[in-house]
């Protein structure tokens, strides 16, 4: 497989309000393979980056789901199925008895699912990035805010981009090669 | 500390909230004249549901209160933006003292409690030996009246000392009672926790003196904070249509009290099952006769409604994200659980009289009236106060939301 020699275009900026107007700004524009990055969680930038959240929402529910069924099936089998045993008089397949193992069991598939498809979708662990290619780039975990609008997007080109990036006051552009 | 409030910014309720107390009034007027003629006809059926009727308007003032005390001690914008509905719900605390002469009439008069009877009119031989006992130390006419005293001043000082101190920081320069309030609300969740325990145990639970359930308190509570947080999302919506609620109401705020309204669902359903769960495995003659007389004579049904449309259904739809963030949709759901609580409360207390599925005129017209009376003075404390408390330095969450200034994050 044959990539671009160039990932993308990176913007780096002083605040986070500059990096959530720069972010509303490109996305207006018409951008849409866009990420940024902060030293810390800002609240609103995943929107105005156009991030949905519609992947994870249901792996969870599907992992929940499964979880439950799981749960209420494995008891079943062992209490009516595999090794009926009478306790309290109470019929074998006694479902308020199963509610909390299927409830516990719902949680905990859900929250595997959780971590595990943040993980898958998030593309981790990843070994090699190549926005870490820009030298200013290791102060995204310290003081500075940065913007790229990735080489795959319909409406990038190298000058026009560039040009609409340095437009947005930004501290430095640089070009990530990939 | 002070805060400028933002520039043209008026706090001040709409003047709506004056037409809603008046119709709310006329309302309670007009349903109240019929509850009256009930009482007159019928009085034992009128009880029953005057009990239901108070309990579920209780509900909604003291479940105000304790999201109140919770929001004093979390803090976050979404308890400001809807502080002022709450308080004003809080400060309904004095009428229902007054609402619940009834409940002591009721009592004086032998009627609903059957432990308020004379032991020789009872005819269950094992019923009148338990109440042997019972009547002379804790359920007893004059134990009944004090302790109400005791819980309604409970709740009354935690009232006035939280809308006092609210109240004096509506002016500029004011002093910054975040610490006061913090002080009270603390020991005011507990003290919450426990009144409501024993006033549950004293008004409905000894309904049937015979039986009983360590976690029933806790049932009645989660159902009214669940109650209060609905109220609160059906008021800001229709504050929502005027200002200032609609410069203050953002879809961040409406998503908390969306979770707020899962979490109390879920905490509701998590209780109730609890208790079932319990009294199910024990298999107790004492015990299980709460969920035999609930689940046979087509009291199941409403059971079986409960289960799914206080709980399966609404759960299903508040875990959507966008539907928790709109508050027109959100506002429905609101309202049906409000509906459902009341169905929950008839399913809890009306069994006790009936062996068969029975509903009375008086079930819904003495709920109503209570309910109008109650909205009157709801509204009437909503209009005296601004809807924001704009110098309290918790103003600032809804003034300046946080995305504006993310440098503070």
């Amino acid at each position: 497989m044959k990539r671009d020699p160039i990932y993308g275009i990176m913007a780096e900026f002083d605040s986070a309000q500059a990096l959530v107007d720069a972010a509303h700004t490109t996305h207006q524009a018409g951008y849409q393979k866009i990420d940024a990055y902060s030293p810390f969680p800002i609240e609103g930038l995943a929107e105005e980056i156009g991030f949905h959240f519609d992947e994870i929402p249901l792996t969870v529910l599907i992992g929940g789901i499964v979880g439950g069924l799981t749960g209420y099936l494995m008891q079943y089998w062992m209490s009516a199925v595999d090794y009926p045993l009478n306790i309290g008089g109470k019929p074998y397949h006694s479902w308020p008895a199963f509610i909390i193992i299927t409830f516990e069991m719902t949680i905990l598939f859900a929250g595997i699912s959780a971590v595990l498809g943040m993980l898958a979708f998030n593309g981790l662990p990843m070994p090699y990035h190549p926005v870490f290619n820009v030298p200013r780039f290791s102060s995204a975990s310290k003081d500075r805010f940065f913007l790229i609008v990735f080489s795959s997007d319909k409406k990038y080109d190298p000058a026009g981009t560039r040009k609409f990036l340095e437009a947005l006051s930004p501290r430095s552009v640089s070009e990530v090669p990939s | 500390m002070s805060t400028a409030p933002a520039k043209q910014f008026d706090p001040m309720p709409p003047p709506v909230v004056k037409t809603i107390a008046q119709r709310s009034l006329i309302v309670g007027a007009v349903f109240g004249i019929v509850a009256v003629i009930l009482a007159i006809k019928s009085p034992d059926e009128f009880f029953r549901a005057y009990l239901l009727g108070f309990m579920a308007w209780l509900g909604v003032a003291l479940g105000s209160m304790a999201i109140l005390m919770i929001r004093h001690l979390t803090g976050g914008g979404w308890g400001v933006v809807i502080r002022r509905i709450l308080g004003a719900a809080m400060r309904t605390v004095p009428l229902l003292a007054v609402l619940f002469i009834p409940m002591i009439v009721a009592v004086l008069q032998h009627r609903i409690y059957i432990w308020a009877k004379p032991l020789d009119q009872i005819t269950d031989k094992h019923l009148r030996e338990h109440l042997e006992d019972i009547t002379k130390t804790y359920l007893t006419t004059s134990g009944f009246i004090w302790r109400a005293i005791f819980y309604f001043a409970i709740w009354n000082l935690l009232s006035f000392l939280l809308s006092h101190w609210s109240k004096q920081t509506d002016r500029a320069g004011a002093r910054d009672n975040t610490d006061r309030f913090k002080a009270v609300s603390g020991p005011g969740l507990i003290l919450y926790g426990f009144t409501i325990s024993f006033a549950a145990v004293d008004w409905v639970m000894s309904l049937d003196p015979s039986w009983i359930s360590t976690i029933f308190g806790l049932v009645v509570l989660i159902g009214e904070v669940l109650s209060a947080m609905c109220f609160a999302v059906i008021v800001e919506r229709i504050l929502y249509n005027y200002k200032p609620m609609s410069e203050m109401l953002t879809p961040d705020f409406v998503h908390d009290h969306g979770k707020w309204m899962l979490a109390f669902t879920m905490v509701w359903a998590y209780f109730n099952f609890s208790q079932w769960l319990i009294i199910w495995a024990g298999n107790l003659p004492s015990e299980i006769t709460y969920y035999m007389r609930r689940l046979n004579g087509g009291w199941g049904y409403i059971g079986l409604f409960v289960v799914i449309f206080h709980f399966a259904v609404p759960f299903g739809i508040l875990l959507s994200r966008p539907f928790k963030r709109d508050i027109r949709k959100l506002v429905w759901l609101a309202s049906w659980m409000l509906l459902m609580r009341y169905v929950d409360l008839f399913w809890i207390i009306e069994p006790n009289f009936s062996k068969t599925l029975n509903i009375t005129l008086a079930d819904v017209v003495v709920p109503i009236a209570i309910g109008g009376f109650w909205l009157a003075y709801f509204f009437r404390n909503l209009g005296a106060l601004p809807l924001l408390p704009v110098y309290d330095p918790s103003a600032i969450e809804v003034l300046h939301p946080a995305h504006h200034h993310p440098e503070n994050a």
